[in-house]
């Protein structure tokens, strides 16, 4: 069973499907688009508030230019020692300036997440059963001392200019 | 169908183990189950994909052996080193593995 | 050296709870292997033949006394009593418990060391010339760039998942010690025209399967853009590395694959983005970090020349590791020296607890307590006045660590191989002692003059023989050991790859072959100058191809 979570909880009701050629999104549902399905939609339509599904070897920049169409950003990680993703979601954010929701499906385990929210990912598809029960009780195994900027924004550490700490939670 | 044994690693300290004839993960090759026929390691991989599944060892896997003059020798010198430790002694200097034998207070 | 502050240490420790808490979810089961197998390569944590490996960082090869007492005290408390020296400037226990390490890497904590990112799919330990900071040829010293480096990249959330492993090596003089050439980024710190300080940067070195020549791809990059550019040919690796074949998945093959230039192009078009953000280094941190490694007080002490040849004239042991193992210093009443841990017959990069504290005892007393560790697998004390070395000679030859044989024929390096490693092929470490022992008579060593010889078990080449003069490969032919020679590899400036010169030699034929390949050169060689590498490079394999292959030898095949 798969679960939606961010840092507010769980998401209840959320509306998004990954279109295949299996699964459509029904009357209450959003479809999330291939890159190549979503950059035609965009082309074809004047339609807002649509979702795309970045794959490991698609070219995120393609997005540029088109990000006031998107809601939201899934970025797939189909193993989780595929990294790409990573690059992904900092490009999106510190390159393209993108401040929609950027989600990661797939193989979401819950010691990566610390990593995935550093990187600009605020939303995560869970199927893992020990990543469910450590978000369902907060418990995140991050570490709040950072050696580097990424594409989240951080409070300056007031130390060397590549440290940073995380922000508590406001 | 040559000989077989199933042989692992304890997860908790990492040491290389043999399935006995007890159904114990036994740190002597010598005293390792031996299969003979397919039935037998049929047994032996699902043993070690349970024990695996369990969380007591890793690294499973079913490996040759052959008994000659009643002692077991597996096929592969990587199997043979790894049932009689290194082929070599200890950094020069070194008191001997007795001497750590205890474990360290 | 570089010490840490607040934020270092609360950082470690964090690191050593969240590995805590990974072991115990894994021992009850909570974590399955195949999820905990890349946090604990992250962590240094192997599964070896016979137990767990724990690899644990020395940043930059660089310790003090403190943190060698630790490595010992780690060697007795959790392990068989002994570390074995890596030529990443690492050091390796053999024997750990999983279930011990969390409280190892907690006691490691307390001496600001850890054991961060030594394996992986990550950025691991970034090397440095092991005489960084004291030799006379240096231009300037590149462990402060290799701090920043190692800070930088610890625990980068983008770069915690590459397609492979990540090595750095930065090196400060033209002479190159830290085989910058066959890394995946090579780092030459040096001053332009204007004295401005950067870096030659080099791009997809690397041994294994494929061994690559690395590719300059700038000429001059500017200290301050070292992250930024950093950041920059690690996002173009991890978006375009190969990620479907495991042995086609370094830098090496993506530079190979994509043109040098093409490669430069994308970073560059990249480091242009990133060029002026929050990358860019301050001038103010950078000197922060540099007053860290600033030279030592270096007191007069020229008593030492005079005390030097008394000693040398009474003793000819000494007088012979003088020449052999200490090197010459910046400063002229101080010397560099190199501890080897190739005892003849012994285990190459080897040492006890009792001998490391040995090291950390004269490290004090006569060394301004700094050690290196060498990617060659010794140790080194870079700052000994001459008026000191002879004490510091009776101290290691009191522990076993005074073998005068630095860059000669038995100061051979060799990897764990098939006596320790899950993924060797064949023994390294019998063949490295039968060489040690054929070749050990000093005079023979003499004669023979510098000569790298570097020994794998298997095709990943951890024993660095792709750049031995000699090199030596272990595969496995029909379920037993067969060793590959190569000849005229080198890692320094004028890095080349050794050349495969026939078919492999049983066990109890190597040592034969080397007899065959040395005797070969001293019969060729213009004079006892022309150094092994140097002749090679004059006269080709043909030579030593014939000699070992030909009809006319007796011993090998």
């Amino acid at each position: 069973m798969t679960k939606i979570w961010n840092e507010a909880g769980f998401v209840a009701d959320d509306p998004w499907v990954i279109e295949t050629e299996d699964t459509s999104a029904g009357s209450n549902e959003k479809a999330i688009l291939g890159l190549d399905a979503f950059l035609a939609r965009v082309a074809e339509t004047d339609e807002t508030g649509l979702g795309v599904l970045i794959e490991p070897a698609d070219d995120v920049r393609r997005l540029d230019g088109h990000l006031d169409r998107l809601a939201l950003v899934a970025l797939a990680f189909p193993a989780f020692s595929d990294g790409r993703a990573f690059s992904h979601a900092s490009l999106l954010r510190s390159r393209l300036g993108f401040t929609g929701e950027v989600r990661a499906v797939g193989d979401v385990l819950i010691d990566q997440v610390p990593l995935m929210l550093r990187c600009g990912i605020d939303s995560f598809a869970v199927t893992n059963p020990t990543a469910l029960k450590r978000l369902a009780e907060n418990r995140l195994p991050g570490i709040a001392n950072h050696y580097q900027p990424t594409a989240r924004p951080a409070t300056e550490a007031g130390s060397y200019s590549w440290r940073r700490r995380q922000t508590p939670a406001a | 169908m040559a000989d077989k044994v199933l042989t692992a690693n304890r997860l908790s300290d990492g040491i290389s183990v043999w399935l006995d004839a007890a159904g114990n993960w036994n740190e002597q090759l010598q005293d390792a189950f031996v299969a003979r026929h397919k039935e037998a390691v049929d047994a032996l991989e699902a043993t070690g994909k349970q024990a695996f599944a369990d969380n007591k060892v890793v690294d499973v896997n079913v490996v040759d052996v052959e008994e000659v003059d009643g002692v077991l020798r597996p096929l592969r010198m990587r199997e043979r080193i790894r049932a009689e430790g290194p082929s070599i002694a200890y950094a020069a200097g070194y008191a001997g593995l007795t001497a750590t034998a205890q474990p360290v207070a | 050296m570089y010490r840490y502050d607040e934020f270092d240490h609360a950082f470690v420790a964090g690191r050593v709870e969240q590995f805590r808490d990974q072991v115990e979810r894994r021992l009850s089961g909570e974590l399955a292997e195949d999820a905990f197998k890349p946090l604990r390569l992250m962590n240094g944590v192997y599964l070896q033949l016979h137990a767990y490996m724990l690899r644990i960082a020395i940043p930059y090869g660089t310790l003090s006394a403190r943190q060698m007492r630790m490595l010992a005290h780690i060697g007795r408390k959790y392990d068989r009593g002994y570390g074995h020296f890596t030529t990443r400037q690492n050091i390796q226990f053999n024997w750990p418990k999983l279930s011990e390490i969390p409280d190892a890497l907690a006691d490691l904590a307390s001496v600001e060391m850890h054991a961060l990112q030594t394996s992986g799919n990550c950025i691991r330990n970034v090397t440095a010339d092991h005489f960084a900071g004291a030799a006379a040829d240096e231009v300037a010293d590149p462990r402060p760039y290799a701090e920043i480096l190692r800070q930088w990249s610890s625990v980068h959330p983008e770069f915690s998942f590459l397609p492979r492993k990540f090595k750095i090596a930065v090196t400060g003089a033209e002479r190159d010690r830290a085989a910058i050439q066959v890394h995946d980024i090579g780092l030459h710190l040096k001053k332009n025209d204007a004295g401005a300080i950067g870096f030659a940067v080099y791009v997809g070195g690397g041994q294994g399967r494929t061994p690559m020549v690395a590719k300059k791809i700038r000429d001059f990059l500017p200290e301050q853009d070292l992250l930024s550019y950093t950041t920059a040919i690690m996002r173009v690796y991890n978006l375009h590395g190969r990620r479907d074949n495991k042995y086609k998945a370094r830098i090496k093959i993506l530079v190979h694959e994509t043109g040098a230039e093409e490669l430069s192009r994308q970073v560059e078009a990249e480091f242009a983005e990133l060029k002026n953000t929050e990358l860019k280094l301050p001038e103010a941190d950078i000197a922060a970090i540099s007053a860290y490694f600033a030279p030592p007080e270096l007191a007069a002490r020229a008593e030492g020349w005079a005390n030097l040849a008394e000693w040398k004239k009474a003793d000819p042991a000494f007088a012979a590791w003088v020449r052999q193992n200490v090197q010459p210093h910046k400063h002229p009443d101080y010397g560099m020296v190199t501890i080897s841990l190739k005892p003849i017959g012994g285990i190459p990069g080897d040492a006890t607890s009792e001998q490391m504290e040995a090291v950390a005892d004269i490290a004090e007393d006569y060394a301004l307590d700094e050690i290196r560790v060498s990617h060659e697998q010794n140790l080194i004390l870079p700052h000994v006045a001459l008026a000191d070395l002879e004490a510091v000679y009776r101290g290691l030859v009191a522990a076993g660590l005074a073998t005068a044989n630095a860059g000669l024929i038995t100061d051979i390096i060799a990897c764990p191989g098939l006596d320790y490693c899950a993924l060797a092929n064949a023994r390294s470490i019998p063949v490295a002692q039968e060489i040690s022992t054929r070749f050990g008579a000093p005079e023979r060593q003499a004669e023979i003059g510098e000569l790298k010889i570097k020994i794998s078990g298997c095709i990943n080449a951890c024993g660095h023989h792709h750049v031995g003069h000699i090199g030596l490969l272990g595969v496995e032919k029909k379920g037993a050991e067969l060793y590959q020679i190569t000849l005229g590899g080198s890692g320094d400036e004028n890095t080349s790859i050794g050349e495969i010169i026939g078919r492999g030699f049983e066990p109890e034929k190597v040592t034969d072959a080397i007899e065959v390949v040395v005797d070969t050169y001293l019969g060729l060689r213009l004079d006892p100058s022309e150094t092994f590498l140097a002749a090679y490079r004059r006269v080709g394999p043909q030579p030593f191809k014939d000699a070992l292959y030909g009809d006319k030898t007796a011993a090998a095949a």
